[in-house]
């Protein structure tokens, strides 16, 4: 019981980021931050104590994963987007084993990472992680436009990238139940959506004629450049498990 | 040697890669089309090892195979890429993002040969994916335009409800039967067949899961709305949407033929759905207003013919179907794209070269020469193959698929001969030879190219599939219902190409105004979507 708990708080079944936002305790970027280290905590602890999450527990983070959703569906902020997706993707991190979870949960870290530092590119270059003014990126910013284009599609559960064909894995070496098919469902078009509907307001639209788009800085392509690099073995990694 | 046809679904993506580091525009193309041809001959060498040895081609640890599908499928899809690259050298050329088109184009074409020759459940279900997303981006191309993106969104959404349901699928066969592996799974499918269809409802899940998804990606009503409204894109990407994105779905039901071998409901599932959407969309096409969306519904119609050959058992018909419309869909988007760019540079209006071939500056003789010609060298070989085949009485109309599907493969080859051949009211003997030629044409092909096609595909097992999917239907309901397509057909035809002078003033009629306004409107189906689910 108690280890179900634990579990359920480190792998962000609770959408704990409501008392930091209100009370202005931690920053958007620390919130991140934090939620991040606990997933890596609990993916530790899953391997260590090889221990699958109860039912109960797996119903409480998929109800606090839809409040996520309706959170992330909400914001324009993208260091808010990253972690509200990565509250919203717990119920999966719980019910997949512990290998496939933890697979899963890397994958989605690095994709988040990706989105969590293009906001810091938005912070630095436009004032603020705000992308709804930034519109039309993919024409004026090519490089800025290719990254967040691949962070989202590997957000929206598409191959090649890792977080597909970690889910696929997850998914097919979990016991087939209700609640598998309602969470599935659930995160499977959540997480699509999300990543459709900002695709829809940054990579594309018209780019705003008020403001000076600037590019992506050679450092910063370097670095994008290693994320996309990281994301590709772990697509390698993926297949291999999916094909095992 | 013949291993190195199975690198063709990953030179696409070596092509992208190169286009990606390359700064000249000049050169992106001339890569393009250069690797594009490699990939043609390697697909032609494919299929003529597999014709002349007899032998599937396998590769990457099983995962691949260039087998009989992929022999008939692969040169087409090549052919088609060859020709659709060349196109957009010049098209695109003022386009913004021109490197960005030719990489996610070959990225698409890479997951279409990917899903051709996978012989892996999973292979399958990656390639489906990507070739959504890749679609997806090309649909986008033109980032500023918002109904682009808002379409785009729409059939996103399809495509990846059409992905669950693929990948539930293959969960499930793989929980049932134990294997991803295609070839071993005909083979078990094949050998459960033997004792008839089986009683596991889950098979039946699976086989309608397989069935929707490869509907969604087909654009079968009502899962139709995303390809008449994407239009939008540019020409080469709609002529590959509609020539060959859409097959897939019939490229998945062949695959799977086996499996649905065990599950005749859905089979006859199939059938209606395909009937339904091919009259639907056929008379929605002739209402709606706008060109190109009359022209996305004539593509949701032959689908829907597509999906009603596959649930009468003619699966290697479907696959002919699928070319023979891919081919004379993509000429004709390529051909109207063609058209408006010229008449956005020409002062007189453009000339059409199909047009100019066979009709402009000809005399009228000529064309009358050669209609009899056709019409002599059709009907006289074939009324004598027919007659001797007859004579000798093989059961060709044992099962009502064949009848079913020669009633409107009859009705299509009618339609095209007369608008071909722009008939006339005053030329009654010449409407004569258009129908019996065009009969006489469809039992040629379906007795020569079907027959030859499903010996190649599915040699002694096509009867089988035939067998299952046969409604049980009498046979004197089945010659009564062929004589009601045909007078339909006939009163269609005859209100379409026969325009009289209209006696007296004419008034409309409140119902057929009615009517009429529900087609117009598409069924109220488009609205229903954009008021009801406001997603994008």
């Amino acid at each position: 019981m108690l280890m179900d708990f634990i579990l359920l708080f480190l792998f962000a079944g609770v959408p704990y980021y409501l008392v930091f936002e209100k009370t202005n305790i931690l920053g958007k970027e620390k919130i991140f931050y934090l939620s991040s280290l606990l997933v890596i905590i609990g993916m530790i602890v899953f391997n260590v104590t090889e221990k699958t999450a109860s039912v109960p527990f797996a119903i409480i983070a998929l109800m606090a994963s839809l409040f996520s959703l309706y959170k992330a569906n909400k914001t324009t902020n993208l260091y808010k987007l990253s972690y509200y997706i990565l509250f919203f993707n717990a119920p999966m991190l719980i019910m997949f084993q512990t290998k496939e979870s933890t697979l899963y949960g890397v994958s989605l870290l690095v994709t988040l990472l990706g989105i969590f530092m293009m906001g810091k590119y938005y912070e630095r270059n436009y004032g603020s992680a705000n992308y709804r003014p930034i519109t039309g990126i993919t024409l004026v910013t090519p490089y800025a436009g290719l990254m967040l284009t691949i962070y989202l599609t590997a957000l929206a559960l598409y191959p090649p990238f890792p977080n597909s064909l970690m889910f696929l894995n997850g998914i097919l070496n979990s016991d087939l139940c209700t609640l598998w098919y309602i969470a599935v469902v659930v995160i499977f078009f959540g997480n699509f959506l999300i990543a459709v509907r900002v695709m829809a307001k940054t990579v594309f639209g018209k780019p705003n004629t008020n403001v000076h788009y600037i590019d992506l800085a050679p450092k910063e392509r370097w670095l994008h450049l290693t994320m996309f690099i990281i994301l590709l073995v772990l697509s390698i990694v993926g297949l291999k498990e999916l094909l095992a | 040697m013949e291993k190195l046809v199975l690198f063709i679904p990953f030179i696409p993506i070596m092509i992208a890669i190169v286009i990606g580091f390359l700064n000249k525009k000049e050169f992106m193309p001339k890569v393009a089309i250069f690797f594009s041809s490699i990939v043609a001959l390697l697909g032609l060498y494919g299929t003529y090892y597999v014709m002349s040895t007899d032998e599937v081609i396998y590769g990457f640890g099983g995962y691949l195979v260039f087998n009989e599908l992929s022999a008939i499928l692969v040169p087409y899809v090549a052919i088609l890429g060859l020709v659709i690259r060349k196109y957009s050298t010049k098209y695109m050329w003022d386009e913004p993002g021109y490197k960005r088109f030719f990489i996610l184009l070959n990225f698409i074409f890479s997951a279409i040969y990917l899903l051709v020759m996978s012989n892996n459940l999973m292979i399958l279900a990656i390639a489906w994916q990507l070739m959504s997303i890749s679609l997806y981006l090309l649909i986008t191309f033109n980032v500023e335009s918002k109904s682009a993106i808002k379409n785009g969104g729409w059939t996103m959404l399809v495509h990846k409800l059409a992905d669950l349901l693929f990948i539930i699928a293959v969960i499930l066969t793989y929980k049932i039967f134990g294997s991803f592996e295609l070839a071993e799974l005909s083979q078990k499918w094949l050998a459960l067949s033997a004792s008839g269809p089986i009683d596991d409802p889950m098979v039946y899940v699976i086989g309608f899961l397989f069935l929707f998804a490869a509907m969604m990606k087909s654009a079968i009503i009502p899962f139709h709305l995303w390809l008449p409204y994407t239009s939008e894109a540019p020409t080469p990407v709609s002529a590959l949407m509609h020539a060959g994105v859409v097959n897939v779905g019939g490229i998945l039901l062949n695959k799977m033929a086996f499996l649905l071998l065990l599950t005749p409901a859905v089979l006859n599932v199939a059938f209606v759905m395909g009937l339904i959407t091919a009259i639907f969309a056929s008379i929605l096409m002739l209402a709606v207003s706008d060109i190109k969306r009359s022209l996305g519904y004539s593509t949701v119609g032959q689908m829907g013919y597509m999906i009603m050959e596959v649930g009468l058992g003619a699966f290697s018909l479907a696959i002919y179907h699928l070319m023979v419309h891919g081919i004379f869909k993509a000429s004709l988007f390529l051909e109207s794209g063609s058209l408006i760019n010229a008449a956005r540079k020409e002062p007189n209006v453009p000339r059409r070269l199909s047009h100019e071939l066979f009709w402009e500056e000809k005399p009228q003789y000529n064309s009358i020469n050669m209609f009899r010609m056709v019409a002599l060298f059709t009907v006289v070989p074939v009324v004598v193959f027919m007659g001797v085949k007859f004579a000798l009485g093989e059961d060709f109309f044992h099962l009502n698929a064949a009848i079913l599907i020669l009633a409107f493969a009859w009705l299509t080859g009618t339609q095209l001969f007369l608008s071909f051949f722009e008939v006339t009211k005053a030329n009654s003997p010449k409407v004569i030879f258009t129908v019996i030629s065009s009969f006489i044409i469809v039992l040629f092909t379906y007795e020569f190219v079907g027959l030859a096609l499903e010996h190649f595909l599915y040699g002694e097992h096509g009867a089988l599939l035939y067998k299952v999917a046969t409604l049980h239907v009498s046979g004197t309901m089945t010659l009564l219902m062929l004589i009601a397509i045909m007078f339909i057909g006939w009163y269609f035809t005859y209100k379409q190409h026969f325009v009289g002078i209209p006696i007296g003033e004419h008034k409309p009629n409140k119902l057929q105004w009615r009517i009429y306004k529900i087609l117009a409107k598409e069924g109220y189906l488009s609205d229903l979507y954009i008021k009801y689910f406001k997603v994008f």
